[in-house]
């Protein structure tokens, strides 16, 4: 966002000293406000959280033609028309209505969503975002190499100067801090990981705790410098809340590697963080330890996978992009809710394993759904697992109790170690929502669970679902790896039986040749143009100077045959495009959403700026189908990669340029006819993971 | 001070040349006090205000009433303070543009002022009032009604002439910014209709010459 931009514009250099702590003060008491706002804004997110649990909204649930969408009670016969709610065309009883200004009702979601868009702000921040990000994008290739962590969408120049300024107030003290060893010390200690008693999964645990750290660095590098000093400040931040949490994110891996540079001022940013943990002052991260070292330990994984970029010096979003692509999709994939994402996780780390499907998102699947790329077929897959399976009616429950594994194979093969977790998915649905898990058994390859993960599945779907149970070995430092699955089609299991299953795993092909789920994501139609850069004229040319490059046009025609994800069979999708190899807010494109349909026509065109002709075959386009689902996480429905599929950009080796088929071919035809439109229908992918 | 108990937080900001009145207007507005002194504001500052807003609903029947609570910016009218003070124009939903109506000067300002607003405001046709302040100075008035209010109406935006001193309109121009804010609200998220068939919008290029409508462009 353009917060950056201001920090820019504005230096307070110019203030006396005086006056500097006159606008501090102001500044301050905007704080104070801020913290009141931030903590109402949770209270009735988590309102709206609640009535959607119990309206049937989301989901792919299917109820009797004449229920109500909200409390499910039957209606009777009633003229449709009248009775349908004019924003999310359910059927609603009178019961569940609420009026409207205009005269009109909408059904209490509707209604309590229209609501908290006008409580908390939303209406206007959504449109700040929309200006700004459009100003920025502009020049994006050459300004994602220059550009800082953004910031999240409610962030105000206030909160930003006030950051700044602190920056701006004590810039000795930086080098102060603790050792590199202290820090390693702390942050790597394995027995605060451990002490994780819930069944919060691990990847969702890092990634929230990376948005508590991120609060703390974003987007001004030195928040740290104050600690000491004005420890309150700090503490009013942090209880802020998740809000000045977001993209900055990503600073994290880049982090980690200054502390490699050791005496880099990384370090001392890094030391930031642990010191962080040891400030008695620190009320929040005292609460929960664990979560602040985290970070640490995440991007050091991150690290351990990646080359080590060739210039330490280089400017950090460069190489954060560069160096950890896939974390880059799914934390922008955040960005927009991410205060709601982390609302539920909070919501949902004080519960069970029982999850509705609408309350439910876990950041880190994510992660897991893109990770699976990485490490099949590294380990020979052996044991079985022992489960059973049984279903309430009365409340629609499915119940899986994972009892036990035996006879896994070894994650870590080098040092004989498994510390296998269970994962569950209720397929088709492979999205967040879906997924469950168990615990995380450590050293062991006969782990015992004894842990129920539940579903909510209406009866009459449950025939269409299939279980997916696989087992992953969970590797702090690196990716997960596959440790086998079991997939149960449920259309012919015999839930009265309560005998326990024990299934021999096997390894991911069969499912993909078992059910054809994942074969049939739909198609994109999509038109890609380049244009060529003109010749600059004389009189021209300072103008050039700024927008020199070509530009690629991609217009997102339409898309076919997508994913419900919706009650009734419906989607409401939209594309996202990014432009390898920078995948962060510069690149990102979006088309408006497109409500209510499974064949839906964006008609919508995405412009990249200063591309060169050379550029075409080291850049990649990557155009996802997300179906929106406003206040939680949208659901991943599809995507294409557009680009040379060589596998390599810039001379380095890279994943996603692993375009196939059709999707080689557009690119090369766009390639070979500048200036024209090259059209194609391309099959959406099950997953953006890399492809076998 | 707040317990966040309100419904809304609604922020609004001033504006307009140094000297004419933003400060000792909204001292007016939220403690309805009035202070002769000139003391320039350095940089920003911001005073808070809670108000009742009641939604008149159609046709006169009844509307809900809400806690509406206001931060309301107060921003350095001298130059030097200029880039701080843009920056904060960003973060406001609504902004009370203010002149001096006994300083020609500062009203062939406005001009400017609306310009950086329709630059830096979080759209580019935000809800603005158009204030004359100091009406209590009769005598020596430089600045006329009439050429005020074709101004407004040029902009498409009310026009008030108020007084501090006197507390003429003052709580007038801001329930009538509110209200504006408030309806804008509304139809911000009353709008149903999917935008589809619309080429080229994330083009990246931002077409600076709108005119200015007065709908809402979310």
């Amino acid at each position: 966002m353009d917060v950056t931009k201001n920090m820019e514009l504005v230096n307070l250099n110019f203030l006396s000293d005086t006056e500097r702590d006159l606008i501090l003060h102001v500044l301050q008491r905007d704080e104070d406000l801020r913290k009141v706002e931030e903590k109402r804004i949770r209270r009735l997110r988590n309102e709206l959280l609640d009535i959607r649990r119990k309206g049937a909204k989301r989901g792919s649930q299917r109820y009797s033609e004449r229920a109500c969408a909200r409390c499910k009670n039957n209606m009777g016969r009633i003229a449709p028309k009248a009775n349908t709610c004019r924003s999310c065309n359910h059927l609603v009883c009178k019961e569940c209505r609420v009026d409207t200004t205009g005269g009109g009702w909408k059904c209490n979601v509707c209604s309590k969503e229209a609501d908290l868009k006008k409580s908390t702000g939303d209406w206007f921040y959504d449109q700040r975002v929309n200006r700004f990000a459009n100003r920025l994008g502009r020049d994006m290739v050459r300004m994602s190499l220059r550009q800082k962590p953004s910031a999240n969408k409610r962030e105000t120049t206030a909160q930003a100067l006030l950051e700044f300024s602190q920056q701006l107030n004590e810039p000795k003290t930086r080098k102060a801090q603790r050792s590199p060893q202290q820090q390693h010390k702390s942050s790597g200690s394995p027995d605060l990981r451990d002490q994780k008693s819930d069944t919060e999964s691990t990847e969702q645990m890092s990634l929230s705790s990376y948005k508590t750290d991120s609060k703390k660095s974003s987007p001004s590098t030195s928040r740290r410098n104050s600690l000491e000093k004005s420890a309150t400040l700090q503490d009013a931040k942090r209880a802020q809340g998740p809000v000045g949490a977001n993209v900055a994110t990503l600073t994290v891996p880049v982090r980690s590697r200054d502390r490699h540079q050791s005496d880099s001022e990384g370090e001392a940013l890094l030391g930031s963080r642990s010191a962080g943990s040891a400030d008695e002052s620190d009320t929040l991260f005292k609460k929960n330890p664990r979560r602040l070292l985290k970070p640490a330990d995440y991007s050091k994984s991150v690290l351990d996978l990646r080359p080590e970029p060739a210039a330490p010096e280089e400017n950090a979003l460069g190489d954060r992009s560069k160096s950890v692509p896939r974390l880059n999709i799914e934390m922008e994939e955040e960005d927009e809710d991410i205060d709601n994402l982390v609302e539920i996780h909070r919501l949902s780390a004080g519960r069970s394993s029982l999850r509705s499907g609408a309350s439910s998102s876990t950041l880190g699947s994510m992660i897991s759904i893109y990770s699976e790329a990485g490490d099949f077929g590294n380990v020979i897959i052996t044991g079985e697992i022992i489960f059973s399976i049984n279903y309430d009616a009365k409340v629609q429950l499915l119940n899986i109790l994972v009892k036990e594994c035996r006879n896994l194979a070894y994650g870590d093969e080098l040092k004989m170690r498994s510390n296998p977790y269970i994962k569950s998915y209720l397929l088709p649905d492979k999205s967040r929502q879906g997924k469950r898990k168990t615990t995380i058994k450590r050293n062991t390859t006969n782990p015992m669970y004894n842990e129920v993960l539940k579903y909510i599945v209406p009866e009459s779907m449950l025939h269409l679902r299939s279980l997916e149970l696989s087992v992953w070995h969970y590797d702090r430092f690196g990716r997960n790896t596959f440790l086998g699955q079991v997939d149960i089609p449920l259309d012919s299991w015999n839930f009265d039986s309560l005998i326990e299953e024990c299934l021999p795993l096997h390894g991911k092909g069969n499912m993909d040749s078992g059910a054809g789920f994942y074969n049939s994501k739909g198609e994109l139609v999509v038109s890609l143009k380049y244009v060529p850069p003109t010749k600059p004229s004389g009189s021209e040319r300072r103008k050039k100077k700024a927008d020199e490059g070509g530009e690629l046009h991609v217009w997102i025609k339409e898309a076919k045959n997508l994913t419900a994800v919706k009650t009734g069979g419906i989607s409401d999708s939209f594309v996202k495009g990014y432009l390898f190899p920078h995948k962060n807010k510069n690149t990102k494109r979006k088309t408006p959403v497109v409500k209510k349909t499974l064949n839906p026509h964006y008609n919508h065109t995405f412009v990249y700026n200063g591309i060169k002709p050379e550029d075409l075959q080291n850049v990649c386009l990557e155009l996802t189908v997300w179906d929106r689902e406003p206040l939680s996480s949208n659901d991943f429905l599809g995507g294409v990669r557009l680009g040379i599929g060589n596998g390599m950009s810039n001379g380095e080796l890279v994943d996603w340029m692993d375009s196939t088929g059709e999707e080689l071919s557009l690119w090369q035809k766009m390639r070979q006819y500048p200036g024209s439109w090259a059209e194609g229908t391309l099959q959406l992918r099950p997953s953006m993971a890399k492809q076998k | 001070m707040t317990d966040g108990d309100y419904d809304y937080l609604i922020k609004l900001l001033a504006l307009g040349d140094s000297g004419v009145g933003k400060t000792t207007f909204l001292y007016r507005y939220t403690d309805n006090k009035f202070n002769p002194k000139f003391i320039t504001t350095v940089g920003i500052d911001f005073r808070e205000k809670r108000v009742i807003y009641s939604n008149a609903g159609p046709g006169g029947t009844h509307g809900k009433t809400f806690k509406v609570h206001l931060q309301l910016w107060d921003t350095a009218g001298q130059e030097r303070f200029r880039s701080l003070t843009t920056a904060f124009f960003r973060d406001a939903m609504g902004f009370l543009l203010m002149f001096d109506l006994t300083s020609q000067q500062s009203f062939l300002n406005v001009r400017n002022w609306m310009s950086q607003l329709q630059a830096n405001a979080y759209c580019e046709n935000p809800d603005i009032v158009l204030i004359g302040n100091k009406a209590d100075l009769s005598d020596q008035r430089e600045v006329n009604e009439r050429q005020a209010k074709e101004l407004a109406d040029k902009y498409g935006i009310p026009y008030f002439e108020t007084s501090a001193a006197s507390g003429q309109d003052v709580e007038k121009s801001v329930d009538t910014l509110l209200d504006l804010i408030m309806k804008r609200m509304e139809q911000c998220v009353d709008k149903t209709q999917v935008p589809d068939a619309v080429n080229g919008g994330t083009s990246g290029k931002l077409d600076e010459a709108k005119p200015e409508g007065r709908k809402c462009a979310c």
